[in-house]
């Protein structure tokens, strides 16, 4: 139903969308997630040209949308599209905000567009609100509002640009109830949302955006339970990273030592989980043959709690965790104990040392 | 009947070249001997003073300087003296012979109602005017005669003769030069005005026209001398001039030859023009009407500001002025005169309490109650030669330019407001650029520049003008407004509106401007009020609207109260209208109410 193409997006020299593609089937559901500023929004808004693309093509229902010839504002009305502020029309009643579509563009009478709309805002629950003006409404309203006026112009396609961000925690709930009762009117809706319990129940489709394309798409089954990709998996479980790179055996190590302690203190870590996550840092190191190109992360998340701390050196093939490699075998002991996992890679040259911590 | 000399100005015989003033050269008296045919008007001393000199002239009475200048031209006579001032600007026109009679300026004050007064505030003799405050008529000859003649007096230069006889009243001024022929009207009305020096110099009047249009000058200096020869013009002197009277006779014409538009200044004062029941009539409306039917076209008068009267005919606004206008050289240089007809003084007024001397005669100094004074002036003011018809006339005038300039302005401002916010950075350069322009100009010189530069060789009509004027002004004004009141509506609605299938037009129609309607109004209103009011400038390109109605009764009447508070009522009223009017769409565009009436419908 919507095909997309190498679609690309620049605001000056911004490269906001570089390589998109795309294809969604009639009724899908499908949910757009990623971190803030990687083009979501934008690319939800190339669907209906709210934004001009710079560069591909999209095809909708086999008509190509940035043909010159083609009638966009009547493509248009078979794509709803809900924001994020509502974007209600302020000098109309909820009624007529959901009937002035249908009576100007479809040309049905007022009646027959009153009697729908009211169906609507009953479906909605607010057919009580009928006569009220938007700036009497509150924000979950007011959304519930937004996505009857949609639904007012019998659209084949919505799309929903972040529709709970900037709602109270209080109202996401009902704006979501209403969202999932449309998805299962089979209508195919593209949703743009940072509510990812949401996200992973009611699409058949997940699209992970980042550095400008579709990073990586799946079942929410694939996505949320075992993404593929590095971003993918450290946005899934909201991983917040730490990295300290070494040049030279005379390195500064109580600055690496305070560094670690900051990125604990600034995510919140117990204080013993701290003590063990510089410990641990002291005793990789220590295991460490040469220091001309070290590198040590620390990927904490959010998410489970749990601490991963991954050394890679350049140099021949050592594999630390086996017993009697080194001559230190404390220091191995000291990490085992403190560890639940240790996993020695050699890849592309490098010692790989994977170590996952204990955790509370 | 003279007191006194106390002004010398050289009194000469006028020798007018029959054709080329090169041709005939007769600089002396002595010339005249021989039997030369000698004219002189009746009354004067010239006749005796030539006879002295040279005893057999043979002397010829006409009854005006005037006649005898005709009469010279014709080649009836040799010479004629008729008491003409020799002035610089004349001795280029016309060859003066010396002197003959050193003629004195008498101070208009009754024979022995002198009495020697102490105190040197009085104004005794024309020499006490010299440091006083002196009023003048914008642009007249009088005005640039006081800056050469008194240049310590503080000279105040009026637009209209009315504004000019309310000052000296009100005593803003000392003393005022005016025409003498037009004397008589103003001190009929003005009972505490009086002369206090009567014809201070002469200057010739003659009607106006375009540099180089000799055909229709030629043909007025025929007519003149027709009128001369078969005596309409001294009936027409006596008429308007000697006694007074404002009737004018029927004058048709047969019209085929066109329309001719000539320029006068309706509120001027007798003798030249008043208003008088609805229409204009004077020496020189009548003299216009004339012109007009002997060369067989319709008589246009066109109500034209004096100070603008040279532009106007110079752009071909007019075809001829005739208004009174006295020859200067200054004005010689834009425009070309006719031969002159009439030989104008200039005298000076002044309160009679002010003049040296003054006897009040008690005349017109009756105790009147307020209330009765006022019911007067309301009926001179108002009624009287149904002068409320100028004034509803001049209501219809504002009210259509307030109106059409309002209607044109509006559209005007959509269009620049959607340049302006035009994606094209050189269209929406190009209308800032015309907003700052037209914000930056007055709107009287924007109103005048279109007037006597844009469309000056065009025939049209000054209303029209001032639309177009008023319009652009306004416009640029709207646009702003339109512009702020347009970005103040929410960037997401017009998003929503596009995003849910309307087109831009669609989307700006139904949703955007409905809510910009709203935040405008309130300021658009005021501007539009402001519009109405500023219309009261139309006068300059001679539109007779509210306040020139206003003006042309206060120029009758010299009453400034009356006119002033009428014109500033009805301002107020049409302006409380509006403002009511636009408060009624005002409310209908605000939603709220809107649901208040839907909450009805429901109930129902």
């Amino acid at each position: 139903m919507i095909s997309v193409r190498h679609l690309s997006k620049h605001f000056g020299d911004l490269v906001v969308l570089s390589d998109i593609n795309a294809d969604i089937r009639e009724g899908e559901v499908i949910t757009i997630i990623g971190p803030s500023g990687t083009g979501k929004s934008t690319f939800l808004r190339c669907l209906n040209l709210l934004e001009t693309p710079t560069g591909g093509s999209i095809v909708i229902d086999g008509v190509p949308l940035l043909d010159k010839k083609t009638d966009v504002p009547k493509l248009r009305q078979k794509m709803g599209m809900v924001f994020q502020s509502f974007n209600l029309y302020a000098h109309l009643t909820v009624l007529e905000n959901l009937t002035t579509g249908p009576v100007k563009l479809l040309s049905k009478s007022k009646a027959e567009a009153g009697q729908k709309a009211m169906e609507l805002l009953k479906l909605v629950g607010l057919a009580e609100k009928a006569y009220s003006f938007p700036d009497e409404l509150s924000g979950g309203q007011k959304q519930r509002v937004a996505i009857a006026r949609c639904m007012a112009m019998d659209p084949e396609i919505l799309l929903f640009d972040e529709p709970t961000s900037a709602l109270d925690p209080t109202m996401v709930s009902e704006v979501l109830a209403v969202i999932r009762r449309l998805a299962k009117e089979g209508i195919t809706m593209i949703i743009v949302t940072h509510e990812m319990e949401f996200a992973r129940n009611i699409s058949n489709r997940v699209f992970y955006m980042d550095e400008g394309v579709i990073y990586e798409e799946g079942s929410p089954q694939q996505i949320f339970g075992n993404p593929q990709r590095e971003k993918t998996r450290a946005f899934i479980h909201r991983i917040r990273s730490f990295h300290h790179h070494i040049a030279s055996r005379d390195y500064d190590l109580y600055a690496l030592q305070a560094a670690i302690e900051a990125f604990c203190d600034k995510h919140m870590l117990l204080k013993k989980t701290k003590d063990h996550v510089v410990h641990i840092a002291e005793e990789v190191l220590g295991l460490q043959l040469t220091f001309n190109d070290v590198n040590l992360y620390l990927h904490y998340s959010e998410k489970d709690g749990t601490v991963e701390m991954v050394c890679d050196s350049a140099g021949s093939a050592v594999n630390p965790l086996e017993e009697g490699a080194l001559s230190d075998d404390i220091a191995l002991r000291l990490i085992r104990a403190r560890t639940e996992k240790a996993e020695y890679r050699y890849k592309n040259g490098r010692n790989v040392l994977t170590l996952k911590m204990k955790g509370e | 009947m003279r007191h006194r000399l106390s002004f010398l100005i050289l009194v000469a015989l006028l020798v007018l070249a029959g054709c080329h003033r090169q041709d005939t050269v007769i600089t002396s008296l002595a010339m005249l001997k021989g039997g030369k045919t000698f004219a002189v008007p009746t009354g004067t001393v010239a006749d005796q003073f030539v006879l002295k000199k040279v005893p057999d002239a043979k002397i010829k009475y006409f009854n005006s300087a005037l006649d005898c200048a005709i009469a010279l031209k014709t080649g009836k006579v040799d010479m004629i003296g008729a008491g003409l001032s020799i002035t610089e600007e004349r001795a280029k026109k016309v060859l003066f012979s010396e002197s003959y009679y050193p003629s004195g300026i008498a101070v208009l004050v009754k024979a022995g109602s002198v009495i020697p007064q102490q105190g040197g505030e009085m104004l005794r003799t024309i020499d006490d005017i010299k440091d006083k405050r002196i009023g003048v008529f914008l642009g007249s000859i009088h005005d640039a005669y006081a800056a050469k003649y008194y240049p310590q007096a503080t000279i105040l230069e009026y637009q209209s003769v009315a504004d000019m006889l309310i000052a000296l009243t009100t005593e803003k001024i000392d003393v005022a030069f005016y025409d003498d022929a037009a004397l008589p009207d103003v001190l009929h009305s003005n009972k505490s005005v009086a002369i206090m020096a009567k014809n201070v110099f002469f200057a010739s009047v003659a009607a106006g026209f375009k540099k180089n249009n000799d055909t229709l000058r030629q043909q007025f200096n025929a007519f003149l001398q027709e009128i001369i020869v078969n005596g309409i013009y001294n009936d027409m002197i006596s008429r308007w001039m000697e006694r007074g009277l404002t009737d004018m006779p029927e004058i048709k014409s047969s019209g085929k030859n066109g329309p001719l538009k000539v320029g006068v200044v309706n509120d001027i004062g007798l003798p030249s023009a008043i208003y008088k029941n609805g229409r204009v009539v004077g020496f020189d409306i009548e003299l216009g009407e004339r012109f007009a039917a002997y060369t067989g076209r319709v008589y246009i008068p066109v109500n034209t500001q004096f100070s603008s009267m040279l532009a106007a005919v110079s752009a071909g606004k007019i075809d001829m002025i005739t208004s009174f206008m006295m020859i200067t050289e200054e004005r010689a240089k834009q425009i070309d005169f006719s031969d002159p007809y009439y030989a104008s003084g200039a005298s000076v007024i002044a309160l009679k309490k002010n003049i040296a001397g003054f006897r009040e005669e008690g005349e017109g100094m009756k105790k009147v109650s307020f209330l009765r004074k006022l019911s007067n002036s309301f009926y001179d003011n108002i009624i009287l030669e149904r002068r409320y018809m100028l004034i509803l006339n001049g209501l219809k005038v504002t009210v259509i330019i307030t109106v059409l300039a309002a209607l044109l302005g509006t559209i005007l401002g959509g269009l620049v407001c959607l340049l302006r916010m035009s994606k094209s950075a050189f269209w929406s350069a190009t209308a800032a650029a015309f907003i700052t322009l037209i914000r930056g100009t007055p709107v009287l010189v924007l109103l005048m520049i279109i007037f006597y530069i844009i469309f000056a060789s065009v025939n049209i009509n000054p209303v029209l003008v001032a639309v177009i004027a008023f319009g652009i002004n306004f416009g640029a004004y709207v646009s702003e407004m339109f512009r702020t009141s347009i970005e103040s509506i929410d960037k997401g609605q017009r998003e929503a509106g596009i995003a849910g299938g309307f087109t831009k037009v669609q989307t700006f129609i139904h949703i955007i401007m409905p809510q910009a309607l709203r935040t405008v109004l309130p300021v658009y209103k005021g501007e539009f009020i402001s519009l109405m009011k500023m219309t009261s400038i139309v006068g300059y390109i001679a539109v007779q609207d509210l306040t020139k109605a206003g003006d042309i009764i206060r120029s009758r009447t010299f009453d400034a109260f009356f006119p002033l508070i009428m014109a500033a009522v009805i301002y107020l009223a049409l302006a409380w209208l509006l403002t009511w009017g636009l408060g009624k769409v005002e409310i209908s565009v605000d939603p709220k109410r809107k649901r208040i009436r839907k909450a009805v419908e429901v109930r129902l």
